[in-house]
């Protein structure tokens, strides 16, 4: 296999990976980024539409303390307060940099940095760039950063298959070239991993079409913890039709109505003070509840009507309007059906304060990480933590390798798994199931069983399911020539990372026998006194579950 | 359902017809995704977001440059919906540019 060399390994280039980048640069140390996709252009990031912060913008009465306290709040538990602390008081600095690097803050009509108030977050502290492009707008200010500094490197369409180990230290990866179908093994000094969230897992999601969960799955195959991979966060309010705009978040479900199908505005039954301006979590499982209970949409969602408070829409979601107007669907007079989608992950990578992962060498930021949002992330928080532990990340690692001497050259030359995986695709001709099959199959079981509303009995269900999806895919069949691009070797790879990540979410919900933010076990309906995490590791080639108290 | 002609320009040179199952408010981008699926699982394309954001899923649609996942699948003058790559960069495969 050949090889190629760099000091710093940074896999996936949203704003957590571009961000670990453009920080660990400033050491002189080589680094390497690398994305299956376009660079810069291909997670959820692009997506993105504020970000909360203190600053100079905040309202007179906020504070680290007040900020703190509504992660807390809003985490049932489960967020870490060594990594919450952190996001409170460094995120101020890191938009400094942002600002000082060309990013430009959306004003209002009195030329104030407009700040925008966010379900969940006490005193308004969202604030936004490029009218609401806000993930864009910091993608292209890391990206004209990372184009100046001569130690970056940028490799677009490679994929990752696995992350290799020398002396029980991360040392590189075998990455194949999607252009040409050729692995490489990158060796250095540290990997980190940016890999974004899992929404492709399930059937309607806001998320890209990378966001298939391969960063949990590489990291536990190379020996790293997960932490409370079960709390997967459902955008309340998305589409369900029409199929092309399925997953699209309605932003202003807030100042929207939702009636189920008999017409009756139903969170007055879950919410009665706050209404639709809750909490993703209390309003997914409100939603999820009345489609469980016979009185959803002919698709299985709710009915939401945004026409009372149009204008302020039409101003402050311009982007949703138009594109919902474009496909035919006019709040002005219509209703729509929407419903649950797939959005974020709380869960993820086990990280300590410079977002190193339990296994040596290996860094982990962004939506893969895990321990910082808890059971429900509040909006906006997720760019404040891509910013702020990419930063630490890249700072850390390079701080970490300019101590070490050389680039280990004792990498073994070739894993085992990466090895059956390329194998299988090089023998695909025999085989007998599609590779994108598999991946519906997945999202399609994770959708029904895996949900907002989760039982045990279909939790077990789901794992083995999952089972025979993994043995299906020994078997794929890949039509396309190995020499070129081809989509069915990406959707090979992506349905093993998938298959593994839904067994670590499934385990960790067949662990918390209770309900705690996002995870709802019907058969467990009631929030236990003690919080304890879940913890997934593969040991000995098995994956294992343990709670634990404190991370 | 109605039926819609879908005719790619891809790598080396090779033009291929499909016709595929239309529904009404498809856009570009599930047109070729259909064919993907049902019709031939070689063919290479990009996309993200789906939402008219990232710009990956950009192809020559009936001519002009447009964003697949923004755009109604519909046939051009000659009844014929045709797709091919943008023209500048280099091509990786079929409908994929080198970024
Ligand atoms: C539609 C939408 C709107 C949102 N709005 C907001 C908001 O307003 N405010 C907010 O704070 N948060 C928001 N979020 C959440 C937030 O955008 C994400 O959590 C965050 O941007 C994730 O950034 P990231 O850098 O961790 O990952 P991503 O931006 O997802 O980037 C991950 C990258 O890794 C690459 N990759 C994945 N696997 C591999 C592999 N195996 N090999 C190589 N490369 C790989 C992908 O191609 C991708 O480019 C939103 C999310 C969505 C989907
Ligand atoms: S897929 Fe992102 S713009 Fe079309």
């Amino acid at each position: 296999m050949d090889e190629v060399k760099t000091d710093m390994l940074v896999i996936g280039s949203g704003a957590a990976g571009l961000a670990a980048s453009v920080y660990a640069a400033e050491s002189n140390q080589q680094i390497l980024v690398i994305d299956k996709g376009a660079i810069g252009r291909s997670g959820s990031t692009v997506g993105a539409i504020q970000i909360a912060s203190l600053g100079s913008w905040s309202h007179p009465e906020d504070s680290l303390e007040a900020y703190r306290e509504d992660i807390s709040d809003s985490g049932r538990g489960l967020s870490s307060p060594v990594l919450t602390d952190i996001l409170v008081q460094d995120i101020s600095d890191r938009i400094e940099d942002l600002l000082q690097w060309g990013l430009k803050l959306d004003k209002n009509v009195h030329n104030d940095i407009l700040v925008a108030a966010t379900s969940g977050h006490t005193l308004p502290r969202s604030i936004s760039s490029k009218k609401g492009k806000t993930g864009l707008a910091i993608l292209q200010v890391l990206t004209k950063k990372a184009r100046k500094r001569n130690n970056i490197q940028r490799w677009s369409d490679v994929i990752t298959l696995e992350l290799v180990k020398a002396n029980e230290r991360v040392a590189g990866a075998v990455v194949l070239d999607l252009k040409k179908n050729k692995p490489y093994l990158i060796r250095c000094k540290a990997v980190i991993l940016a890999t974004g969230g899992i929404g492709q897992l399930y059937p309607i999601t806001s998320n890209p079409a990378q966001s298939t969960g391969d960063g949990f799955a590489l990291s536990l195959a190379a020996g790293a913890s997960l932490v409370d991979m079960e709390q997967i966060q459902f955008y309340p309010v998305s589409l369900i039709n029409p199929p092309s705009l399925s997953g699209l978040c309605l932003s202003f479900y807030h100042s929207a109505k939702l009636y189920n199908r008999n017409g009756e505005r139903f969170m007055k039954k879950y919410e009665p003070e706050t209404m639709e301006n809750t909490t993703r979590d209390k309003l997914a499982i409100a939603i999820a509840s009345e489609v469980e209970g016979g009185l959803g949409t002919p698709n299985g969602g709710v009915w939401v009507d945004a026409a009372e408070n149009i204008e302020e829409v039409k101003r402050q979601f311009h982007h949703e309007y138009q594109l919902c107007l474009d496909r035919g669907l006019d709040f002005e007079r219509h209703q729509a059906e929407a419903g649950p989608a797939a959005h974020f992950i709380m869960g993820g990578v086990l990280i300590d304060r410079n977002a190193a992962s339990t296994m040596p060498g290996l860094y982990v930021v962004g939506e893969s990480a895990g321990g910082l949002h808890g059971g429900n992330r509040l909006g906006n928080n997720a760019l404040s933590e891509c910013v702020v532990f990419g930063a630490r990340a890249g700072m850390s690692a390079a701080r970490e390798i300019t101590q070490m001497s050389s680039i280990t050259a004792d990498v073994p030359l070739q894993t085992n798994k990466a090895d059956k995986l390329i194998a299988v695709i090089s023998n695909s001709g025999q085989g007998s199931e599609r590779s994108y099959t598999c991946k519906k199959a997945v999202s399609e079981l994770m959708g029904k069983y895996v949900g907002v509303v989760r039982s045990t009995e279909g939790l077990l269900q789901a794992k083995k399911e999952l089972y025979a999806i993994e043995e299906k895919l020994a078997h794929v069949k890949i039509m396309s020539s190995p020499n070129f691009y081809s989509k069915e070797i990406v959707d090979y790879v992506e349905a093993l990372h998938m298959v593994t990540t839904a067994h670590a979410v499934v385990e960790a919900a067949l662990t918390r026998k209770e309900s705690r933010g996002a995870h709802y076990n019907k058969d467990f309906p009631a929030q236990l006194t003690e919080a304890e995490h879940t913890i997934v590791k593969i040991e000995n080639g098995k994956m294992t579950v343990q709670e634990e108290g404190e991370i | 359902m109605n039926q819609l002609v879908v005719k790619i320009d891809r790598s080396e040179m090779r033009t291929d017809q499909f016709e595929i199952d239309l529904r009404s408010g498809m856009t570009v981008l599930e047109a070729v995704d259909a064919i993907y699926f049902y019709h031939d699982p070689s063919l290479a394309y990009r996309y993200s977001c789906r939402t008219g954001l990232c710009t990956t899923c950009m192809m020559l649609i009936n001519g002009k440059p447009g964003l697949s996942c923004m755009t109604i699948a519909e046939p051009g003058e000659d009844g014929i919906l045709h797709l091919a790559p943008l023209p500048r960069g280099k091509n990786i495969k079929d409908l994929i540019q080198e970024v």
